[in-house]
């Protein structure tokens, strides 16, 4: 058996969280102790698992409540009800990102704007001579050199997580 | 944007890897200037250049 704060330590959790998970009935404790502390079994800790790894998913305590008793089958329908949420808000922010670049890239804001986009940056490529198979030579070596600032880099103008990867992809194919 | 793993010395040498000599890379700030002045200021501090610096690469 192990006392709250065992349990609160392996979760990270704090010891009020576990009162409260207990107060609704999500997660109690199967035992007590003779001083009428609270005891948790390792089936308990179980049930913690899978709470910690619902939490994670970003599913609200209600729900998870709901999913515990659940069969398998109707747990993986609201994993993925939940996974397509996330996705759909995913979604949501890549147009707001969108429209955001937009708006700044207009004519009259983007001389002004400290926003660079990604047709600014062919637009100066190409005005420093640079034409298709410069770019990406220029694309291998930002890989080769940094990766990760390659990464950053494409994602600050705004390119789309599918084309980032592919551009890094062919650039690392490149390098060989 | 933030940015670690690019400085002023790397950006440098990968335009020179892919073939930009010490005119075009003045030409190029010169048309980053001109086209969108904030954009190559921005630019330029994300390479973690000193104010007095980009001042200079700025009135080229």
């Amino acid at each position: 058996m192990h006392t709250i704060g065992q349990v609160a330590k392996i979760y990270s959790l704090s010891r009020s969280t576990l009162i409260y998970y207990d107060s609704i009935g999500l997660l109690c404790p199967s035992g007590r102790s003779d001083s009428n502390y609270r005891l948790y079994s390792d089936s308990d800790l179980k049930k913690m698992d899978k709470i910690a790894l619902f939490r994670s998913a970003g599913l609200s305590l209600e729900s998870i409540s709901l999913l515990l008793d659940k069969e398998e089958d109707e747990l993986k329908l609201a994993l993925e009800h939940r996974l397509f949420s996330i996705n759909s808000e995913i979604q949501k922010l890549r147009d707001q990102q969108k429209v955001i670049l937009t708006i700044l890239q207009n004519e009259s804001a983007s001389r002004h704007s400290r926003v660079i986009t990604k047709e600014v940056w062919v637009s100066l490529l190409q005005a420093a001579g640079l034409d298709q198979a410069g770019m990406q030579n220029w694309h291998i070596e930002f890989e080769r050199m940094s990766p990760e600032a390659h990464q950053d880099f494409l994602e600050s103008i705004g390119i789309e997580k599918d084309e980032i990867n592919a551009i890094r992809k062919w650039s690392k194919a490149g390098n060989n | 944007m933030s940015n670690e793993a690019m400085n002023k010395d790397k950006w440098v040498k990968l335009f020179r890897e892919i073939g930009l000599d010490e005119t075009t890379m003045k030409q190029w700030h010169m048309e980053f200037e001109a086209r969108y002045p904030e954009g190559h200021q921005s630019f330029l501090e994300w390479l973690h250049i000193s104010q007095d610096e980009i001042s200079q690469i700025r009135s080229l």
